[in-house]
């Protein structure tokens, strides 16, 4: 079992050292001169040649690849993420911020979501094939289709504008919190919906299940020890896929209620040409995932040490 | 000729054949017998080349034994026919992999042979009967002309008439063309009444070999002999005086 | 099944067919007009340039659905080609596809592209470049799992021995096997382009103005949210039809592969 789960902490580590490649290499690519255009995020007019200079010197655009690659890496690891090449400020900490306003945003959107989707699992499940469960089914798929953007103007255009119930930009107030948490609540309840759903009607229709009950074991210890065990397995997948679902919903969501936050971090330090904000940001969420993705892979192996690979 | 000198070949670090040695010639049936289990397939896997054999080596004419490239006829006819392809398209395969050109008389002798209808051959695997799939199988194998045809137990899909039918059939190609061939099966009986060696795999190993006349008549060990009484009584060999 | 396909066959018919049966010119700027309801001459009303939306919404289909189509297929190629090598190629082939495969499939789908489509440019092509290589890995995952499977199978044991090449198996063995269920996959990502195109499209990294595309039309529409709330419906509306109906096309196609 050690060397299984060995294993899937060395696979991890080289995804995650692979992606910091992947993240370099594309900045390393980018077009244009970026040194010129941190100058000018930086110093809001036209720089002479020599400070352009002198910024690319600063920024490291100077060495080779690997030399670059490894300098950036070294610090990563303990970190730091250097400093943002327009503000001169440490990156981490407004990294932080950002992250600080982002996760209540996600936590509230995943409450939502599962305030919608759970109870419509298990009533949907309830009778199989019909109506509710036939509904259920195509909610979720029409709720697949909407663009999340879309879905935040609308809400906007009806509690914002139209009954002024609610307030739409910025995150002055707690309030201003109830479109954006909607918003990302009901795009991830489609999804959620549909996995819950069919994980539980799997564990459901498992074929020991009438071999217990004819052994007389009850009805609700069925349900919590078999049934939870085995469904158990897709919601743990469901929470991470759902994760990146998740992530990139609220930084959407951010952007169109114009709120502080990862969004907005990253739109204005790409806009900037500010890399190593970018990098941080990257390599952060990808992290996250990673993790997330490894911890899910070990609680497989704990809860059922037959399974194998859980991807699809 | 085909020659298996003293191969061992592994799974992983299991021997799965130990010390195997074989030769056949032009011409020649060898039936290698033996029960499931015994290393029958991995044996043809690794005449085939499809498996390397870690001590060892197996050749023809003193070549690499897949520089004669060899055929296999498979137990299970429908698996051995992409599904979506016509027979034909399958069957000339060896031709089109060798950029040869269609001898279009040979394959009508062969068909006549196998007693196959041309028009069958426009027809995709699952429109014929399994009987009619091997005698494909067959003519797939025999197509290119290769020297030496391997028969993974090529009777054993079939029913007991077509079974006897099939091997005559063989038989009377193998004197045609002048293949050497070495069948694998678990049927004595088939061995006794076809092949003129007989190899007794068990467990990786060989048990005996020999003239296929000795060792149905005076099998060598008590595992044979083993063999041969089971079937007996099974009615698929008969006392022959 | 069918009402399915006829509804698949309505969208490709308005992508291809969009621009012939728009009435006005999409980029008809008509400033005196701009703004205005619904009417006779303009079905849907204008924007904010005056121009024409239903007509920018028919052209748009070129680009929204299009594109998507075009980026789809792509990923496709590379997405299948990856699987096959990791099948075929060998441990070392193998390993390395699939650990690529699981470090581009750690990269969170939308950030990925903006931070792509932003760092080279806003653009046709970035756009492009940045679903193709967020967008390969689940055909890869799939090929690479038929692939292994199809290894050993008799048929293909057989055309190995009579010495057929490698990419005459790929092609009459290996790839009428992977179709179906790479068609599958397919009908998923090109939803998924779909969504991902006009996403960009209305955060400002994708298609550029004055292209008629679905979600820079929303970017639009969003300004003047106040002043004309109906503008906002058709381009969001025109997206959620395509996704929802080539979703259900995926899968009455999964369904009818399960029997």
């Amino acid at each position: 079992m050690t060397t299984v789960l060995f294993g899937l902490v060395l696979r991890a580590a080289v995804v995650l050292l692979g992606t910091a490649l992947v993240t370099f290499a594309l900045l390393w690519h980018a077009p244009g001169d970026p040194a010129l255009a941190i100058a000018l995020a930086r110093y809001q007019v036209v720089v002479p040649d020599a400070v352009r200079d002198q910024v690319r010197a600063e920024a490291g655009f100077d060495a080779g690849f690997w030399t670059a690659f490894s300098a950036w890496l070294g610090p990563i690891l303990t970190g730091d993420f250097g400093q943002s090449s327009v503000t001169g400020r440490d990156v981490w900490p407004d990294l932080l911020v950002a992250i600080s306003h982002t996760a209540p945003l996600a936590l509230a959107g995943l409450a939502i979501g599962l305030l919608i989707s759970v109870p419509l699992a298990l009533l949907a499940t309830r009778n199989p094939g019909g109506l509710l469960d036939r509904g259920a089914v195509a909610l979720a798929s029409i709720g697949a289709a909407v663009p999340q953007y879309w879905l935040g103007l609308l809400l906007i255009l009806l509690f914002a504008e139209h009954l002024s119930w609610l307030p739409a930009m910025g995150a002055r107030t707690s309030m201003h919190m109830v479109l954006p948490a909607l918003t990302l609540g009901l795009a991830v309840s489609a999804s959620l919906t549909r996995i819950l759903r069919s994980g539980i009607q799997e564990a459901r229709g498992r074929p020991f299940l009438p071999a217990f009950r004819r052994r007389g074991v009850s009805g609700s210890a069925l349900e919590r020890d078999h049934v939870a065990r085995h469904a158990a397995v897709p919601v743990i997948t469901v929470f991470g896929l759902e994760l990146a679902f998740l992530l990139e919903g609220a930084v959407m969501v951010e952007i169109i209620f114009a709120r502080p936050g990862l969004g907005s971090f990253l739109v204005s330090a790409i806009e900037a040409r500010d890399f190593p904000k970018v990098q941080a940001v990257v390599i952060v969420s990808v992290a996250l995932f990673v993790t997330v993705n490894l911890m899910i892979d070990v609680l497989y192996r704990l809860i059922d040490p037959r399974i194998g690979e859980p991807h699809a | 000729m085909l020659k298996v000198r003293d191969i061992t070949v592994q799974r992983g670090t299991k021997p799965v054949l130990h010390d195997i040695s074989l030769s056949l010639t032009p011409g020649a049936t060898l039936a290698v017998v033996g029960e499931s289990g015994a290393g029958k397939s991995t044996l043809l896997a690794a005449i085939l080349g499809l498996t390397t054999c870690s001590i060892g080596e197996i050749t023809w004419d003193d070549a690499p034994v897949r520089s004669c490239r060899p055929a296999l006829v498979m137990q299970e006819p429908r698996s051995a026919f992409n599904p979506v392809l016509s027979l034909r398209h399958s069957v000339l395969e060896p031709i089109v992999a060798r950029k040869a050109a269609l001898d279009q008389g040979r394959l009508n002798r062969l068909c006549a042979g196998l007693e196959l209808s041309p028009n069958l051959l426009a027809r995709r695997p699952g429109e014929v009967s399994i009987g009619q799939a091997q005698r494909v199988g067959i003519l797939r194998a025999l197509i290119a002309r290769p020297p030496l045809v391997l028969f993974d137990e090529p009777l054993s899909a079939l029913d007991a008439v077509t079974q006897k039918h099939t091997a005559r059939l063989i038989a009377d190609l193998q004197d045609e063309e002048g293949f050497a061939a070495l069948i694998v099966t678990h049927d004595l009986g088939y061995a006794a009444a076809h092949a003129d060696e007989i190899a007794v795999l068990r467990a990786g190993r060989i048990e005996e070999s020999g003239a296929a006349r000795d060792c149905i008549l005076a099998p060598k060990t008590a595992y044979g002999r083993t063999l041969r009484d089971a079937a007996f009584a099974l009615g698929s060999l008969e006392r022959v005086a | 099944m069918r009402s399915v396909g006829v509804l698949a066959a309505i969208f490709i018919a308005l992508a291809l067919l969009g621009p012939s049966i728009a009435p006005h010119d999409p980029t008809a700027i008509n400033i005196p007009a701009r703004l205005s309801p619904p009417s006779a001459t303009w079905w849907l009303g204008t924007d904010a340039l005056g121009r024409d939306i239903l007509s920018r919404l028919l052209h748009g289909a070129r680009w929204s659905l299009g594109l998507a189509f075009i980026v789809s297929v792509i990923g496709l190629c590379m997405g299948t080609l990856a699987g096959l090598v990791a099948a075929l190629g060998g441990k070392y082939a193998d390993w390395i596809v699939m650990r690529a495969t699981d470090t581009f499939l750690s990269f969170p789908d939308l950030v990925a592209a903006v931070v792509i489509a932003g760092v080279l440019g806003a653009g046709t092509g970035s756009l492009i470049f940045a679903l193709c290589v967020t967008g390969w890995m689940r055909y890869a995952r799939v090929a690479r799992g038929i692939g292994l499977s199809l290894r050993s199978r008799g048929y293909v044991v057989q055309a190995r021995l009579a010495g057929l090449s490698p990419l005459s198996i790929a092609r009459w063995h290996y790839l009428p096997a992977l179709l179906p269920s790479l068609t599958v996959v397919w009908t998923g990502m090109f939803a998924r382009a779909i969504l991902g195109i006009s996403a960009l499209g209305f955060l400002g990294f994708g298609v550029q103005p004055p292209t008629p595309e679905w979600g820079t039309m929303l970017l639009d529409a969003r300004i003047h949210m106040r002043s004309t709330p109906l503008q906002m419906i058709w381009p969001g509306l025109a997206v959620v039809t395509c996704v929802l109906a080539i979703n259900l096309v995926g899968d009455a196609l999964r369904d009818a592969l399960a029997h």
